[in-house]
């Protein structure tokens, strides 16, 4: 991007390499337009290979060419891939192990005797063992030292480059097409090691550097800082060796014997937890091929660690990240994978807002018609999983003295010590378990969750609560995909029941009421049936005033479903005598909800219930026409309703104009019965189109064309 | 600061809802409009979460900064994480957001989804540690100015060309030492 075509920089004549890095800079930001990124790559490769001016040094150039290999890995040809792997061979095996000298500050006289510096030490102060790796400490360092740490610290990306057969991006999956079969037809040992080509050297020298980090990464570090770098590096080397175990499969058996051993000696050290992800994901990738038995490394994994460190926000991100990585190991049932979920949501439940969009990707590869129930529960019941999890951590860090068993007989006064009571503890252990359990009575959690009311407001749980609607939502587009007759008709007899049971959290309560009310309709319409055969249930729902009072929106989209599904063209066994039930159960309920008592208030139900109950009943009238006296009676009491003096104080105008408007348009569509029933139960072809799709614009549409009809009028022109 | 994955290196510190501070290299000036959808994209998250962070904690927000600290201050507490940005948003490709929260600054670094976290998180408060001390404020409660030149050695030293390095102490002084030898010349 220069700004006039005359003022051209290039890197080509550059010498100097703190020069080259800054000119790079700009070049490499300019797109590739002009092969700028060959450009430089060329040219460090150039400096590389020869030797360097005085008081130059090749450190600036490694990072700059680890960009060039991100941007264009093809900017290097093979002769130069193997200039550069060669180099970085001295420099990662051979760096000196002698500590450096400082740069000179006094003149020449400064110091005649100034000692010697001695050898490098590992992190714990002993003198180096091996030869140099970023985990060996000196007072100054020398330049192939520097050398060495940047050519480990670009080594991976070099590696996933370069380092297989033909080329990849170093930021391709690393379960790329890398042949993982193709033996190495070189051998590898030490002594022969000098005849290989440089890739298969670069290779050797990587796993050994590896091996001795791993080693490394036993001492105990003085610092603290070391000690973080052991883990930072640990990680490194095991991925590094996955790496080289894809490109050159004679490597696995050396390598699964050191990582097995690896895994036992850190697998009880919860600083090091994070180390074991990149170690398990490498038995996932080589253990079948060696036969290896690594279930117990596995199992480890997935029972001991969310439950210990699910409060660990940087290891909960990469746990789950794992978890996508290897998405397709949840798809079989019964592994062991799929069975920890409930581990898994406790990662969730304790860091949801980084957690929430990685859950959205995963949430599918748990559901399936053996765990959707369990989940479902387990959905509702993650804000109290949070609450739960917070009393756990807080229990365990109670002094020994506290905890002193509680007397069965006293009940508990605080969540603590509910923790420990015989009465609640199994309730906390089925909450906080480690591994799915279907349980037959949710209804036993009830006063577990009345008790952890008290946490109800706690942040934390409200942010988790937060992401619950979403997380429901996606639960039924997922398992509405293949869920069978059977297990929409369970899932629909838990959404009333659970409606009882939730958290009291009062956003999450009406969240979690507003998705559970349209998804009810979803499973009505795929599974219309599903009114007749559990009629007896529904009819119970139905009939209970506090079902209107406390949820609304269920209560008032299930009786839509009613008045939409229960009819013979979605049922043959939809009886009249069913239909008639339903319209004595609902008559009631809105006799309840509408009828004036002297002296006492109304209680202000929303309109949408009473139109919703109007409409419903008229349309179950439509197909039992023995009933349609009574509903016609009904709505004619309406306006009485409507404008007595109690309504007016409690519903706005336009409140009370809807709902004399409907019943109105209700009452004159029962005055042609023919027409009433088809607008309200058309064949089931016929709801196909447009407008019965459309059901909330439809049927208002159509009562209004009905009443301007009947109404009469000449000049009224449909449309 | 953000790295952006896989591409030339940008060097801009960014963000948080107090103030934000932008400061960009040369490298990006042709692409203004992603470098404001990314610190804004990039800001809002890391100011999201970590407020979140500190809710959950049961922590008050930060306050405004009154004035600098005089010693180094410890970030082995300061609030941070892990977050990801999905592909498109700004990113052509999925990435790691690495942040870590300060005072009433917010710093993060963006990886690719596979790099070394750990030695992210710990190049990240490296730096933030000494970016904080070639902070200037301006007045006391508002806009702070990050000494661009020191800035820019910093990270020139410490995230070469965006890269990770896995720097032991001894490596961390030595590098201390030259930008010391720097700004004394």
């Amino acid at each position: 991007m220069s700004p006039c075509n005359e003022l051209i920089l290039s890197c080509d004549e550059v010498q100097d390499t703190k020069l080259l890095s800054l000119i790079s800079s700009i070049l490499l930001a300019q797109g590739n337009k002009k092969a700028e990124v060959s450009a430089v790559g060329q040219r460090i490769v150039k400096l590389l290979e020869g030797r360097l001016p005085e008081g130059q040094s090749s450190r600036h150039l490694l990072p700059v060419l680890s960009n060039v290999i991100s941007l264009s890995p093809v900017s290097l040809t093979e002769e130069q891939t193997n200039v550069v792997s060669k180099k970085m061979v001295d420099w990662l095996r051979y760096a000196s192990i002698q500590q450096g000298v400082p740069q000179p500050s006094g003149g020449f006289f400064s110091n005649p005797r100034a000692r010697q510096p001695g050898p490098v030490t590992e992190v714990d102060g002993a003198i180096a063992t091996d030869f140099f790796t970023v985990l060996s400490l000196g007072q100054h360092y020398t330049e192939d030292q520097w050398l060495n740490m940047q050519a480990f610290s670009m080594l991976r990306k070099w590696l996933l480059c370069y380092g297989g057969e033909g080329m990849s991006t170093p930021n391709s999956d690393d379960r790329s097409e890398m042949d993982g079969s193709v033996m190495s037809m070189v051998s590898t040992t030490s002594t022969s090691s000098h005849l290989l080509p440089p890739k298969e050297r670069l290779r050797e020298k990587a796993f050994e550097y590896c091996q001795r980090l791993i080693e490394q990464s036993n001492r105990r570090a003085l610092k603290k800082a070391d000690g973080e770098l052991q883990k930072a590096c640990l990680i490194e080397a095991v991925t590094i060796l996955d790496i080289i175990c894809k490109q050159d499969s004679s490597y696995v058996y050396r390598t699964l014997s050191s990582l097995k051993i690896l895994h036992d000696r850190i697998s009880g050290d919860v600083t090091y937890a994070r180390a074991l992800l990149p170690i398990a994901q490498f038995f996932l990738n080589h253990s079948e091929m060696a036969a290896v038995d690594s279930d117990a490394i596995y199992k480890h994994l997935f029972t001991e660690i969310p439950a210990q460190l699910f409060h660990n926000p940087s290891l909960a991100f990469e746990f789950i990240q794992f978890c996508k990585d290897n998405s397709q190991l949840f798809t079989d049932t019964s592994s062991i994978f799929r069975q920890s979920f409930p581990n898994l949501f406790k990662f969730l439940a304790w860091n949801s807002p980084p957690l929430i969009s990685e859950f959205v990707d995963l949430l599918p590869f748990l559901l399936d018609a053996g765990t959707a129930i369990e989940i479902f529960h387990l959905l509702l019941d993650l804000p109290c999983l949070t609450a739960a999890l917070d009393i756990q951590l807080r229990s365990t860090s109670l002094p020994a003295s506290e905890k002193a068993s509680c007397d069965p007989a006293v009940k508990p006064a605080t969540c603590l010590e509910a923790f420990r009571h015989p009465l609640y503890k199994s309730m906390f252990q089925y909450l906080l378990r480690v591994e799915a359990s279907p349980e037959d009575s949710p209804e036993r959690l009830i006063p577990l969750r009345q008790l952890l009311g008290s946490l109800a407001s706690s942040p934390r749980v409200v942010q988790c609560a937060d992401t619950v609607p979403v997380l429901l939502e996606l639960f039924f587009s997922v398992v509405t995909e293949f869920a069978d007759k059977l297990l929409i008709n369970q899932l629909v007899l838990l959404v009333l029941q659970r409606s009882d049971q939730l958290y009291e959290i009062p956003a999450f309560k009406d969240d979690v009421y507003r998705v559970l009310s349209s998804q009810l309709l979803t499973l009505c319409k795929l599974h219309p049936a599903l009114i007749v055969e559990l009629s007896k249930e529904l009819l119970e729902f139905l009939g209970s005033v506090g079902n209107i009072r406390n949820k609304e929106a269920l209560y008032t989209h299930m009786v839509w479903a009613i008045g939409e599904y229960m009819s013979v063209s979605y049922d043959k066994r939809c009886t009249v005598e069913q239909i008639n039930r339903f319209f004595e159960a609902l008559e009631a309920m809105l006799f309840e909800i509408t009828q004036l008592r002297p002296l006492a208030s109304i209680p202000n139900y929303a309109p949408r219930v009473i139109t919703v109950l109007m409409t419903t009943l008229t349309k179950l009238a439509s197909r039992s026409q023995d009933l349609i006296p009574r509903v016609s009676l009904f709505l004619s009491k309406m306006r009485m309703f409507v404008q007595s003096p109690a309504v007016t104080s409690v519903y706005c105008e336009e409140d009370r104009e809807e709902i004399l408007i409907r019943a109105t348009e209700l009452m004159n569509l029962l005055k042609m019965p023919s027409v009433a029933q088809f607008v309200f139960t058309p064949p089931a072809d016929v709801a196909s189109t447009q407008f019965q799709r459309d059901t909330n614009e439809s049927l208002p549409f159509a009562l209004r064309m009905v009443s301007r009809l009947l109404e009469g009028g000449a000049g009224f022109m449909p449309g | 600061l953000f790295r952006a994955p896989g591409a030339a290196c940008l060097r801009a510190a960014a963000a948080c809802s107090w103030f934000c501070l932008v400061l960009v290299s040369f490298s990006f000036l042709r692409f203004p409009g992603f470098v404001t959808r990314l610190l804004r994209r990039g800001a809002q998250q890391v100011d999201s979460q970590c407020r979140l962070l500190q809710a959950a904690a049961g922590r008050a927000a930060a306050p405004t900064l009154p004035q600098l600290p005089d010693e180094p201050v410890s970030l082995q507490a300061a609030p941070g994480g892990l977050f990801r940005l999905p592909a498109g948003d700004p990113f052509a490709e999925p990435a790691t957001v690495v942040w870590l929260a300060v005072l009433a600054l917010g710093f993060a670094l963006v990886c690719d989804p596979h790099e070394n976290l750990p030695l992210a998180e710990s190049t990240l408060r490296r730096l933030a540690q000494r970016l904080l001390g070639s902070l200037r404020l301006l007045s006391p409660g508002s806009a702070a100015l990050l000494r661009a030149d020191s800035a820019e050695a910093l990270l020139d030293r410490f995230l070469p060309h965006g890269q990770l390095l896995f720097l032991n102490e001894p490596f961390v002084q030595a590098l201390d030492r030259e930008l010391g030898a720097r700004a004394a010349r």
